[in-house]
């Protein structure tokens, strides 16, 4: 167990939550640094939004606590939720009200000023481009209107710490994209903790990941470090004419594992010639179109470190 | 102010709900209009007249059995005592009723054996329905003569009352349907606070630093608003379909709300009980349905046996309704419903307390 951390904005010490006999998170320690963009990162049923709901003093933990900028969430619950907002997983908004309403709703619960709470409003619904449905009741608003709103209710009252909890769950490329670019905008000037299960979300967003898996932290670093991790393992990719099974056969000779399909062939091991592979399949015949190495996914690194495929 | 926010919110998702506000206003409404169509006698053909046979021979009652209801336009009902049919009247139940006296058999079998005798029946009307009364004493007179077979008239003695502010069926009606709409608050105020906790909303905004307390404010504060505006729109919809209103409005309202104020607290109740909207709305239907029935909303509870007034005084509704039409339509004082008036004020008080215990419970995780 690590000691409380005022460097941290976001520190959990031992964070524990059983439900019956089931551990859904265990004993994780976090340190999230002000101004990070931390991105949580496993399967449905990790462990994620359990640990964000004790960050955010809605579930108690069963053992260990979690610190907010300094408040401790078991002792000093409302001194956290002033300083958070939160973004829920469902899309939680009042669906007869209109956006402006609900931003202005969350933005007294905190007890904002109506003057500034208007500009505020307003701002936001400007950069979220929802300016021109601003007096629409929100059930007819689109999905991605909707949790475009979603977020902006965690953000009206001008939070210093921002839970994200899977933003973008269930929208087209296109209003993923959208929401990945004004969340891009909100890093640095806020802590940011978010998690989801897309590869591509974390690894376009987050300055680090956590990588969660049955209420553990699994592996920790930015994404550099992570697929750094796997490259002791080096694979290449080429395609070619002519694959004949003596080019195939030379090459498994000398390599640990190599794949050929059609015109397709996979190589890895632990260290790669290119010039070796290249000079080898030229002498036996074979005319390559490409070769080139591959780089590791965050997919890779996963399926290396929990033995399993992220579920989409 | 954060609780004001929250009700303005809850306030804001009804009012706006096309649907709920039919079923809060327009059910109760629609309802006043059916029974008030059913049963007002107005374009009845016919004349609903009561008979008391204080002679009880077999000729007295062949002519109340069987003579008077053979003549088409009458309704005849029997009663035992004149007391009886005199409520009935001031109820508008009846148009009229005879008392057959003592000694009207003997006289129309002498009548019938040739001997010219005096044939006197009693009649008591409204005389405020002048049209009635003078039709009626017509066609009694002429059953009477047909029945005893006399050449000459015989006597009917008129006896007018004045039925003051005649209680019709609307006037009886009034205050039960009002009760009734007050009681469907049972299920639309449970069904606000369970969708809020079912879809996440309280969690929501359990990670502002909003209390639990004021939620249950805010939720409270919504709906006396709506309560109050249910009242104003029933007891005026009920007065413009004719319900009389002759005693203090003030207390009326005073009473009808600490009902509303009832059926909100049993709302919070059922909702901290609940997890989902689907076990709400039928827990709140299963309860406040058959209370409705019970407590006389449409009927009135003096017919039904007593284990069952006695299940229905449980509930406030009961009261309500008793208490209401002594005041709204025969005009008495809090020292008449006061009884009433204080089992209303303990019930709101318990359930209020109980209410927000289960609630501030059911949001602990």
């Amino acid at each position: 167990m690590t000691s409380p951390n005022d460097d941290f904005a976001i520190q959990t010490l031992s964070l524990s939550r059983k439900f019956g006999d089931l551990t859904a998170v265990d004993g994780i320690d976090l340190g999230i640094k002000k101004g990070e963009l931390f991105a949580l990162l496993g399967p449905n049923g990790a462990g994620k939004t359990t640990t964000i709901n004790m960050l955010c003093c809605l579930l108690k933990p069963t053992s260990g606590t979690a610190r907010i900028m300094g408040y401790d969430v078991l002792r000093q619950p409302y001194r956290v939720k002033e300083i958070i907002g939160v973004s829920p997983q469902e899309t939680v908004i009042s669906e007869r009200l209109n956006s402006r309403e609900n931003l202005e709703l969350i933005g007294r619960t905190h007890g904002i000023e109506a003057a500034e709470l208007k500009t505020r409003s307003q701002e936001l619904l400007k950069t979220m481009g929802l300016e021109a449905r601003a007096k629409d009741q929100v059930r007819k608003f689109s999905g991605g209107m909707k949790r475009r709103l979603n977020i902006m209710m965690a953000l009206v009252h001008n939070p210093r710490v921002v839970f994200l909890d899977e933003p973008t769950l269930g929208l087209d490329p296109q209003a993923r994209r959208a929401i990945w670019e004004y969340i891009i905008r909100l890093k640095k000037e806020k802590t940011i903790l978010l998690t989801t299960h897309y590869m591509d979300e974390a690894d376009f967003l987050a300055d680090r990941i956590g990588i969660m898996d049955e209420g553990k932290i699994a592996a920790l670093g930015t994404v550099r470090e992570l697929k750094n991790s796997l490259l002791e393992k080096q694979t290449m990719v080429i395609q070619a004419q002519d694959l004949n099974p003596q080019a195939v056969a030379k090459i498994r000779a000398k390599y640990a594992e190599v794949e050929a399909t059609g015109d397709t062939m996979v190589i890895s091991d632990k260290q790669l010639s290119f010039q070796e592979i290249v000079d080898l399949l030229h002498d036996s015949g074979v005319a390559i179109r490409s070769a080139y190495f591959k780089e590791p996914t965050l997919e890779d690194v996963f399926l290396q470190i929990t033995g399993k495929e992220l579920r989409e | 102010m954060r609780l004001l926010a929250l009700a303005v919110r809850a306030l804001k998702e009804t009012y706006r709900d096309p649907l709920a506000l039919g079923f809060l206003l327009g059910f109760p409404l629609m309802f006043m209009l059916i029974f008030g169509a059913i049963f007002s006698g107005d374009e009845l053909p016919s004349f609903a007249v009561g008979v008391v046979d204080q002679d009880n021979t077999m000729v007295s009652q062949a002519f109340a059995e069987q003579a008077l209801p053979m003549v088409p336009v009458l309704k005849i009902t029997t009663y035992d005592d004149t007391d009886t049919a005199l409520k009935d009247l001031k109820f508008g139940e009846l148009n009229a009723f005879i008392v057959i006296p003592p000694g009207f058999g003997q006289q129309v079998s002498s009548n019938w054996q040739g001997a010219k005798a005096d044939i006197v029946l009693n009649m008591t009307y409204d005389e405020s329905d002048v049209m009635i009364s003078e039709q009626l004493i017509t066609i009694i007179n002429e059953v009477t003569r047909a029945f005893a077979r006399v050449e000459v008239p015989v006597t009917v003695n008129a006896l007018p009352i004045h039925v003051e502010n005649k209680i019709d069926y609307i006037d009886f009606i009034g205050p039960g349907i009002i009760t009734f709409g007050l009681l469907i608050l049972i299920p639309t105020s449970a069904r606000t606070i369970v969708r809020d906790k079912e879809k996440g909303f309280l969690s929501r905004l359990l990670t502002t630093p909003t209390h639990p307390v004021d939620f249950i404010l805010g939720y409270s504060l919504s709906n006396v608003a709506i309560t109050i505006a249910q009242i104003i729109i029933f007891i005026f919809g009920a007065w413009a379909m004719g319900m009389d209103i002759i005693g203090n409005l003030g207390l009326a309202f005073l009473i009808f709300f600490l009902t509303g104020l009832c059926s909100v607290g049993i709302g919070m109740v059922i909702a901290s009980l609940s997890r989902s909207e689907n076990q709400a709305e039928p827990l709140a239907w299963l309860f406040s349905m058959p209370l409705a029935m019970l407590s006389g909303c449409w009927f009135s509870v003096e017919m039904m046996p007593s284990y069952i007034r006695n299940i229905a005084f449980a509930f406030p509704y009961a009261h309500t309704i008793e208490a209401a039409r002594g005041v709204l339509i025969r005009g008495v004082g809090l020292e008449a419903v006061g009884a009433d008036f204080l089992f209303l004020v303990g019930w709101a008080v318990v359930i209020f307390a109980i209410g927000i215990i289960l609630f501030r419970r059911s949001m602990r995780s």
